[in-house]
């Protein structure tokens, strides 16, 4: 046991060493166009994005918000461009960063809204302009920036609105983004969030936040899935032309951040275990975050639960269409199966998210739910089928020549005897299916997978909330290997015997 | 008991054609029979037994079992098959079950008997047929003859009025059959009602009370066994009782190819298992009467017979418009002829242009 400890902290450590690579003397890049012949990491579909792309020459690594100073620090990208605001509040030197310049796209942003909703858009407008004339405007900025300033963040009072009841409801769309929106002591919290807030306590709305990804807020607009992007969204011509924006509300630009010139973190380098007790009580101790991490995994539980159920449901009634003898039922039957098996899950998922199900009001989850277990059903149809052909004709026949129905010899002859043969494929199946669960943070449900996202967003850490998850999954999915296997071992008559 | 009246059956094949395996069957089955169906391959012999509790859903006719007609919609074919019990050329017993739950889980669930009612009859059973020690084996834990005799058990749990048996030596190894036959054997000396369909002609001889000969889609002769296998009064019957199996050939003139002759004559031997030395005696036959004592002057007629019950061979020689006795032309001392009498039993020309052998 201690031997397997050494060696696993030994690769740990290899692997930890082997990550970094010398960085290339960069102190001449002081400006966007010094950017070109370099490696730049932005956030997929942000504005930084767009003009980088723009520009050309430059080799842009387009990556989740969370990996932005992961991927420079590992050197994975000579730059990184996040939020100036957030730069400034991260301690840069004890990561071996620096900030080397600013202000880039500097920019106003706004709330997004659909194109015919003009009249929320409006009142949002007249609100801003009210609280711009009352001065109220410049003491909420204030307040802000003296909290992100000061770096007391983790003492600020986080102003606190509560729902109100009744009204209309407005579904927001965000994306956890520090200091603009970010979840402390997991409620929701940041500059967008407090100024939403308060509008929607004046207006009377009732209010309620859905996190999705950066690229997926405006499909979800427009598909009515939210009401509101309020996720620190500059207004872009080609933005513009999908969404209403509101006037701005806050300025903002960008910051370069790339390793510093000696490469190497300030101060001294914390040995192995002391870095991971760091990362522990950074990801899961402050500001309770372990809570989101445990929220995560009762989502994964519950959508993995419910998908196996109505996949074994919708299994058994495509795998009952699929053998019908009338060509005109199981043809469809077999086509509908090889389409759900030739098209990629989270394809699948996104189709019934923001196609089919778009003008529903749908949960996330429930809309999983029917996704997985309508792909899976395709899968877990195929394998009940082969169960039921590997049981020999004769079997049925010999019950039927003793007397029993059609159902009883199903029941009590053919049934044990194709589960014998079904259950240990299924497993294979069901693992997939949980491990597959992780993609549903793309349709705004928050799993674990979503959970450590957004944890790492926050402390930019992608060790130890991976490594974490990991290892939850691998459980889990053993879990779900024991208990089947278990139900295998009731099943089979050699084990049951002894 | 059973009646059957112009059952026809015809099957589509998956090529869409028809293929009409029964064409016009009448039979009566009485109780206490015992009654064999024998018959060439491919007669559908299987398929009329599997008819009777419609496991094969015949194309037309009539079944009536005990007055009750069993292919009217009206008839719970269920009911009617908990009366009739079935043995199979595969077993079929449920692999999931111990021999004894094969054996009590009809009668639980259709019969209404309790678990040790259905069991301590179920015990007996399997002692009948001498599975006592396997009751709590799987079915893939024992031999095919075992196997059998477990599913017969499992039959007479149902406490049949009478018992199909499909083929039920035929998967078997030639060392098990025996034992499944004396199962068989001892349940007609109890009288029970059985319709069998088998190739063991010596057990069909022995167990029944009645043989139906199956050709060509009809009970094409029916009878107890002694006229059927000591006296049959049909060709096909005849032949099939003699197993007889025919080689035959016309040769145009004396150029006509010898070894390609000899090839088929072994390939027909070896295809029936005719002994190495009785082949060769065939092939020299061959070539002394073909080659040396027919006068080549007009087409030769040339037939083998094996008899796979006598393992004897006849073999006819005609020479068509022949102008006299052939082997009165031959002399008596020729070496020819003498070698053909030396290695074969008998030599006979019954007329003029015929030569009869027997090896």
């Amino acid at each position: 046991m201690r031997k397997l400890r050494f060696i696993l902290i030994a690769a740990l450590l290899l692997l930890d060493s082997c990550s970094g690579r010398r960085a290339k003397d960069l102190s001449g890049v002081n400006g966007i166009e010094d950017l070109k012949g370099h490696s730049v990491a932005v956030s997929m579909g942000s504005s930084y994005d767009l003009m980088l792309s723009d520009i050309g020459g430059i080799d842009v690594i387009r990556i989740g918000l969370g990996e932005l100073l992961v991927a420079v620090e590992k050197g994975r990208a000579e730059f990184c461009i996040i939020d100036q605001y957030q730069a400034a509040m991260l301690n840069m030197e004890s990561r071996g960063l620096e900030i080397r310049f600013r202000n880039i796209l500097k920019g106003t942003a706004g709330a997004g809204f659909r194109k015919e909703d003009s009249l929320l858009c409006n009142q949002f407008n007249g609100y801003l302009n009210g609280i711009r004339g009352s001065g109220e405007y410049d003491r909420w900025l204030d307040e802000w920036k003296s909290a992100s300033d000061s770096m007391a963040y983790a003492s600020f009072q986080v102003p606190v609105h509560d729902k109100q009841p009744g009204g209309r409801a407005l579904h927001v769309g965000i994306t956890i983004n520090y200091p603009y929106l970010f979840l402390k002591d997991n409620r929701l919290t940041g500059i967008e969030v407090d100024l939403f807030n308060r509008f929607c306590e004046r207006m009377g709305y009732a209010v309620d936040y859905e996190i999705y990804d950066f690229s997926a807020l405006i499909p979800a607009l427009n598909s009515g899935k939210i009401d509101v992007i309020l996720s620190h969204m500059r207004r872009t011509e080609e933005r513009a032309r999908q969404v209403l924006f509101s006037d701005a509300y806050i300025e903002g630009g960008g910051a370069a951040v790339c390793r510093s010139a000696d490469g190497k973190a300030v101060g001294v380098r914390a040995g192995f275990l002391e870095r991971m007790k760091e990362s522990f009580r950074n990801n899961l101790v402050e500001e309770r975050r372990w809570k989101l991490m445990v929220d995560g995994l009762w989502v994964t539980i519950r959508i993995s639960i419910l998908s196996i159920l109505s996949a074994v449901m919708i299994g058994i009634a495509m795998c009952r269409l699929r053998m019908s003898r009338m060509r005109v039922v199981n043809l469809p039957a077999k086509i509908l199966i090889d389409i759900l098996r030739g098209i990629p899950l989270l394809v699948v998922l996104m189709l019934m998210f923001y196609v089919i199900f778009a003008s529903s009001r749908m949960t996330g989850t429930l809309v999983t739910v029917m996704s997985f277990g309508v792909y899976y059903g395709a899968y877990f149809s195929e394998v009940f089928r082969s169960g039921m052909m590997g049981v020999d004709r004769g079997q049925w026949e010999a019950g039927y020549a003793l007397g029993l129905r059609k159902i009883q010899t199903f029941y009590k002859v053919v049934l044990p005897q194709a589960l014998s043969r079904i259950i240990p494929v299924l497993k294979g199946e069901v693992i997939a299916l949980i491990k597959m669960t992780s993609v549903v943070g793309y349709v705004a449900v928050i799993d674990l997978t979503k959970a450590s996202d957004i944890i790492r967003s926050r402390t930019l850490d992608a060790f130890f909330p991976l490594i974490l998850v990991s290892a939850v999954y691998l459980l889990l999915s053993w879990l779900a290997g024991c208990g089947l296997g278990l139900m295998e071992h009731r099943i089979n008559p050699k084990s049951r015997k002894t | 008991m059973i009646k059957v009246r112009h059952l026809k059956k015809v099957f589509l094949t998956p090529s869409g054609q028809e293929l009409t395996v029964l064409r016009d069957i009448n039979c009566d089955i009485h109780r206490g029979e015992v009654i064999s169906v024998i018959g060439p391959s491919g007669t559908g012999k299987s398929t009329f037994l599997r008819c009777l509790n419609r496991l094969e859903e015949p194309t037309s006719g009539m079944i009536e079992v005990d007055g009750m007609d069993i292919l009217s919609r009206k008839t719970d074919i269920s009911m009617v098959r908990r009366r009739m019990g079935m043995v199979f050329q595969n077993f079929n017993l449920f692999e999931h079950l111990t021999i004894l739950d094969n054996v009590t889980m009809c009668p639980m669930i259709l019969l209404g008997k309790s678990r040790e009612e259905a069991e301590s009859r179920g015990m007996a059973l399997l002692e009948n047929v001498g599975l006592h020690d396997k009751a709590g084996c799987l079915p893939e834990e024992l031999s095919g003859g075992q196997k059998q005799r477990a599913a017969i058990a499992r039959c007479l749990a149902m406490e049949p009025d009478i018992i199909l048996f499909d083929e039920p030596t035929s998967a078997l190894d030639p060392t098990m059959v025996s034992e499944v036959l004396a199962v068989i054997r001892h349940l007609a000396s109890q009288g029970m009602t059985m319709c069998i369909v088998s190739h063991e002609m010596q057990f069909v001889r022995d167990v029944s009370t009645r043989v139906l000969f199956l050709y060509d889609g009809v009970v094409y002769e029916d009878g107890t066994p002694e006229q059927i296998f000591d006296n049959p009064q049909k060709p096909v019957t005849q032949a099939f009782i003699n197993r007889i199996r025919t080689f035959d050939v016309t040769l145009a003139d004396s150029r006509f190819d010898l070894y390609g002759l000899m090839g088929n004559i072994r390939t027909f031997c070896n295809k029936y298992g005719v002994s190495l030395r009785t082949m060769e005696k065939v092939e020299h036959v061959t070539e002394e009467m073909l080659c040396q004592i027919i006068p080549f002057d007009a087409p030769v007629r040339f037939t083998v017979d094996y008899s796979e019950k006598t393992s004897r061979i006849h073999m006819v020689f005609v020479l068509e418009n022949s102008r006299g006795s052939i082997l009165s032309a031959v002399p008596d001392d020729s070496l020819s002829l003498m070698m053909v009498r030396g290695m074969s039993d008998s030599l006979s020309e019954p007329e003029p242009g015929r030569i009869c052998v027997v090896i």
